[in-house]
């Protein structure tokens, strides 16, 4: 993938840089083409907001309007007025935020975790290169090949009753963040960042003196910031949309994050603060998303080179 | 000196230690343990309680093949596999061409494309519990559902959506496909990045116009990227759970019944005495085929890629 | 979710009982002053005692009052400490909680699933303990039925929220279709023609029932008991065999076909299981439907409905074998417990759960937090143990009765002579799984082949009987 520009402005095209693409600026001289052109733009234009944007808007829009409206008039324009208060009990009754937080909590061991399997791996398998780190590469990537689907019933049954550990996980984070830390395809991608860097570096770092903890730690880590950065984005958006998992082991409803806990409220929740709660859930992640686009898009592409 | 070479020779444990194994043992523990014990011996171990009965209360007994006999004489099985293969087809129908339009599009007009490419990335960061539920609210049957309103002022009449059979799965993948459409662009546009300028020039110089040097030049190049995609996508939606189990619960009348949540009723469904061993035979045939699809699919792409 | 989760929390903290002399039933007779819970022997040794507390997200004053309660226990029976946990029954993942040790030494499972736990001898026998209960452990036989085993030995225990199905029906809706909301409909002819009128002149669905997460299966069961058929036969070895296909099952399916189709009265949305058809009946979307008589509390509680528009009557009951399907919380221990946890686990249920029955102390005590909530109290409920016990129970509890019991009166007074019917005993919740796709097919396909669905559900269930029975 060709470098990105370094340029300051914040809106820049994140993957399309300025080499050329199908059409070449001598066909868009050619009229058919401007307005071939131009039509297309439109109707991007147009599909994108609608289609992408749209739910999201109307989303935006229920949350603040009575149930009753929701029900009969949805696409009406606040004929009774808009009801802020939908947020709030959101947020208080239905007790959005102690799920929210629960939400972060496991985000952020999960992330923690994740983190710290992966650098300590990559290192291993990249940089320290015992006699078998080859059969730990090999485990590692043959268990990027099994589905999900696999592990499902045996992975409950280990977290029941852990070999090492006296009593069962359930119930606990725990459960939650250490099956999540196992994520071969972080492994990989910083398995591979790391290849990439280059050996004199490690080698002047050790002619200095530097033993392998300090090398990790003031050489290796500080030079895979763009890495760590995108395998942290992975790492958190997988824990925010696991519902599965958690749904399975988080039986108390106290502990339950946002994604299992909304779908088993909504019987006992009116529409409006229910569609609110919705909305609040999705703030955070859309949020994250726009301050961060680039590591978000660039980890989206980065996916496809990896499995290719 | 003379102690040292001694030891090195020897290379006993503590020319290991002193060699820094001790260390790299220490930086390999965690990826090790955590691997071994939620990886790696939950797939042994799947593949051993696919054979037996497990109850939970007692131990496990050995139960030969009667797990398999059992899943392959549910009469839902059939059902779910014809379910799965559908909804995987019409995702593949939905969710194949559409990002690729999507994405060649975005890469050829000059302005705005940062906005488009953030637009089209948005519904794959909202939670997908949350895209779910949305849309389980828009696809209300009555005529004040959302989408009924919506339809209904261009005058299309109130549609069932989730309660009726013909409609139920291209609901579920309509949702599936505009949730997971935005990640397939930013692939796509990535791998666009990457076709080599001169490629165009040449094929210019061939006198090839818009339309040629798209077909030529652009999806040729594309051909890694989609071949892998195409193979992931099938894997993963041989796997859907989400989408069946939130929006209808495998109805109306098992409509959208997925192997997966056969797999998730067998272990978890509300009969007391939950079926691990029927899941994880379930599991196991499932991971079969996917993975002789795999390498099936494989060997027919390599030639065609070298072609 | 299922609806057996969905009944346990409706029952939480607030039982009542409404029966009028008239319907007496029972011949018992046992003066509410007679035997209260005997004295008999402490357990011998020091128990530590867990047991099940309040469902999660109970309020801080339900909290101090089990605390109060677990105190005065403690101190009437110094050998025993109890400790209590939050616990939610969830019959999805109770094998594992059971084997993860997760689970609390006595805990609340519905009467639906009592029998299948005592099959796969998952809980505790307490038939020599039943002299530790109220009366002698003379509970009311068609209660005590769902938590004995094939032995005739009880091992769950009856603990609260005992309720038949009832028609609950919108007084509102009635009103404005024209129809007198104090008449409620006595046949399935009159429901018919109800739900027509009120899908006619409001928007509303005249009448429609549950579909999913097993619910479906447990309505129809109940519309199958109403017409006087059975879902299962138990041959004289004990052998169960499934018979789906009787004439009242295919009675209660065309019933709910002709509803659908040919009146259009019963709305546009079938995705219902217990939580979201009381969501969509106190939204005012649906004129009538089943559901257990109980479930007012939780109308009241999570749907904050209008108490003015609630109606109860009884459902329309045609043949001879015809009844009510009843259910209700037991209260169970966990199998392989010591026979001193045993005896403490039956003391604490009999205060606990029972002791409102024996004092009008603890009767009121019992209530009064959920009255100082303004929450329900003195929704309809079974003879715990007899018509009379009943009778004095809502005479201590009357002050703080607030439910509209004058909307109830269908109900209530056809309550006592009607036969209590047990669920299917073998793979209940199987059974009702089988059906579930066979009332969303109704509901969801013109041309539904009720004889095909059904022979095809019967299948299934004679295979999941077949396997519970090897």
């Amino acid at each position: 993938m060709s470098a990105l520009p370094t340029r300051g402005n914040r809106r820049r095209e994140p993957l399309v840089p300025g080499d050329r693409a199908a059409i070449s600026s001598f066909d868009r001289r050619r009229p058919t083409v401007r307005t071939a052109m131009a039509l297309i733009n439109v109707v991007l234009f147009v599909v994108l907001v609608l289609a992408c944007f749209g739910p999201l808007f109307l989303l935006m829009k229920f949350s603040v309007t009575p149930t009753q409206d929701i029900l009969r008039t949805p696409m009406a324009l606040f004929p009774n007025g808009v009801r802020w208060e939908n947020l709030a009990s959101a947020w208080n009754e239905v007790q959005i935020n102690r799920y929210f937080l629960n939400t972060v909590v496991i985000a952020a061991g999960s992330w923690f975790f994740q983190m710290l399997v992966c650098t300590t791996g990559g290192y291993v398998l990249s940089v320290l290169r015992p006699k078998y780190a080859s059969i730990l590469n090999a485990l590692v990537i043959s268990t990027l090949f099994v589905p999900a689907v696999v592990l499902l019933v045996p992975l409950y049954l280990t977290v029941l009753n852990p070999p090492l550990i006296g009593h069962s996980l359930l119930n606990t984070y725990w459960a939650v963040w250490l099956p999540s830390a196992a994520s071969a395809f972080n492994v990989v991608i910083i398995t591979r960042f790391f290849d990439s860097l280059p050996r004199e570096i490690f080698e002047a770092a050790r002619v200095d003196g530097a033993g392998p903890f300090r090398l990790f730690w003031s050489v290796v880590l500080p030079m895979s910031k763009p890495i760590l950065g995108v395998a942290s984005v992975f790492a958190i958006i997988a824990s925010w949309k696991d519902f599965l998992w958690p749904l399975l082991v988080l039986k108390q409803p106290a502990i339950q994050p946002l994604s299992v806990r909304l779908p088993a409220i909504q019987a006992q929740t009116d529409l409006g603060v229910f569609l609110a709660a919705l909305a609040i859930s999705t703030l955070v992640p859309v949020l994250l998303f726009l301050v961060f686009q680039r590591s978000f898009l660039r980890g989206a592409g980065m996916s496809g080179a990896v499995k290719g | 000196m003379d102690s040292a070479q001694h030891s090195a020779r020897r290379r006993g444990p503590l020319t290991w230690v002193r060699g820094g194994g001790l260390t790299t043992v220490v930086f390999a523990l965690p990826m090790i343990i955590i691997f071994g014990l939620f990886s790696v011996w939950p797939i042994l171990r799947s593949v051993v309680m696919a054979f037996q009965e497990t109850n939970l209360t007692g131990t496990a007994k050995w139960a030969g093949l009667d797990n398999f006999a059992w899943v392959l004489s549910d009469p839902d099985l059939p059902i779910a596999i014809t379910n799965t293969a559908y909804f995987a087809v019409l995702a593949l129908v939905f969710g194949f061409p559409i990002p690729l339009i999507g994405a060649v599009l975005m890469s050829e007009v000059k302005r705005l494309k940062g906005f488009y490419t953030t637009l089209a990335y948005l519904p794959a960061v909202i939670p997908p519990v949350v895209a779910v539920l949305l849309w389980r609210f828009f696809y209300d049957g009555a005529p004040t559902g959302v989408f009924n309103q919506l339809l209904g002022w261009i005058g299309l009449g109130p549609f069932p959506w989730l309660n009726d059979r013909l409609w139920a799965m291209p609901s579920l993948v309509l949702e599936a496909t505009w949730a997971g459409a935005g990640g397939t662009v930013i692939i796509y546009l990535a791998a666009l990045v990457g076709v080599p300028g001169e490629l165009y020039e040449a094929a210019e110089l061939d006198g090839a116009g818009i339309w040629r040097k798209i077909w030529h030049v652009t999806l040729p190049q594309l051909r890694g990227v989609l071949f892998i995609t195409l193979i992931l996508q099938l894997i993963a939606t041989a796997q859907v759970f989400l989408e069946p189990y939130l929006f209808t619960g495998g109805g109306p009348n098992k409509a959208t019944l997925t192997i997966l949540l056969m797999i998730y009723n067998y272990a978890f469904g509300a009969s007391l005495g939950s079926d691990y061993g029927a899941a994880t035979a379930l599991s196991m045939m499932l991971a079969a085929f996917l993975a002789v699809f795999s390498l099936i699919y494989f060997r027919l792409t390599r030639s065609w890629s070298q072609s | 979710m299922s609806a057996t989760i969905r009944r346990a929390i409706a029952g939480l903290g607030v039982v009542a009982l409404a029966t009028t002399a008239a319907a007496c039933a029972s011949p018992t007779a046992s003066s509410p002053s007679a035997s209260q819970a005997p004295t008999s022997s402490a357990p011998a040794a020091p128990v530590n005692l867990t047991v099940v507390g309040l469902l999660p997200g109970a309020t801080p004053e339900a909290q101090k009052n089990l605390a109060n309660q677990v105190k005065l226990f403690e101190e009437a029976n110094p050998n025993i400490t109890v400790t209590t946990k939050e616990y939610e029954w969830k019959a999805t993942t109770f094998a594992a909680d059971l084997a993860g040790g997760t689970l609390p030494d006595v805990f609340e499972i519905p009467f639906t699933d009592a029998k299948t736990l005592i099959a796969n001898g998952q809980i505790a026998d307490m038939n020599d303990q039943l002299g530790e209960f109220p009366f002698g452990g003379a509970f009311n036989p068609n209660v005590l039925q769902y938590g004995q085993g094939p032995d005739g030995h009880a091992y769950a225990i009856p603990a609260k929220s005992v309720y038949g199905i009832g028609l609950h029906y919108n007084r509102e809706l009635f009103t404005k279709a024209g129809l007198d909301p104090n008449k409620p409909p006595t046949t399935w002819d009159e429901v018919r023609a109800d739900a027509k009128q009120i899908a006619d002149k409001t928007k509303a669905a005249g009448y429609v029932q549950m579909t999913q997460s097993n619910t479906g299966g447990w309505q129809l069961t109940v519309a199958t008991y109403a017409r006087g058929g059975q879902m299962e036969t138990v041959g004289a070895d004990g052998k169960a065999t499934a018979t789906l296909d009787n004439p009242g099952t295919k009675a209660a399916l065309q019933f709910l076909k002709d509803v659908r189709w040919t009146d259009n009265a019963a709305g546009s949305n079938f995705n219902l299981d217990w939580g979201t058809i009381n969501q969509a009946f106190a939204a005012g979307q649906i004129g009538m439907y089943t559901s257990g008589q109980d479930v007012y509390t939780s109308l009241v509680q999570a749907n904050a409905i209008k108490p003015d528009i609630y109606g109860l009557a009884m459902i329309p009951l045609e043949g001879d074998s015809a009844g009510i399907l009843g259910g209700g919380t037991m209260a169970a221990v966990k199998a392989g417990s010591s026979d001193d946890i045993r005896k403490a686990a039956a003391k604490w249920i009999s205060h606990w759960y029972l002791s409102r029955y024996t004092s009008e102390k603890a009767a009121l005590a019992f209530n009064q937090q959920a009255f100082d909530d303004k929450q329900p109290v003195g929704t309809p409920e079974l003879p715990m143990f007899s018509d009379a016990n009943l009778e004095q129970y809502r005479t201590w509890i009357k002050p703080l009765i607030n439910v509209p019991l004058d909307h109830m009166t269908d109900f209530t007074s056809k309550i006592g002579a009607a036969k209590i019917l047990n669920e299917p005993p073998v793979a209940t919740q199987d059974v009702y799984a089988a059906l579930d796709p066979v009332v969303q097919a109704v509901f969801t396909d013109k041309n539904a082949d009720i004889d095909a669905l059904l022979a095809a559900a019967n299948k299934t269930a004679q295979r999941a009987i077949d396997k519970a029975q090897r």
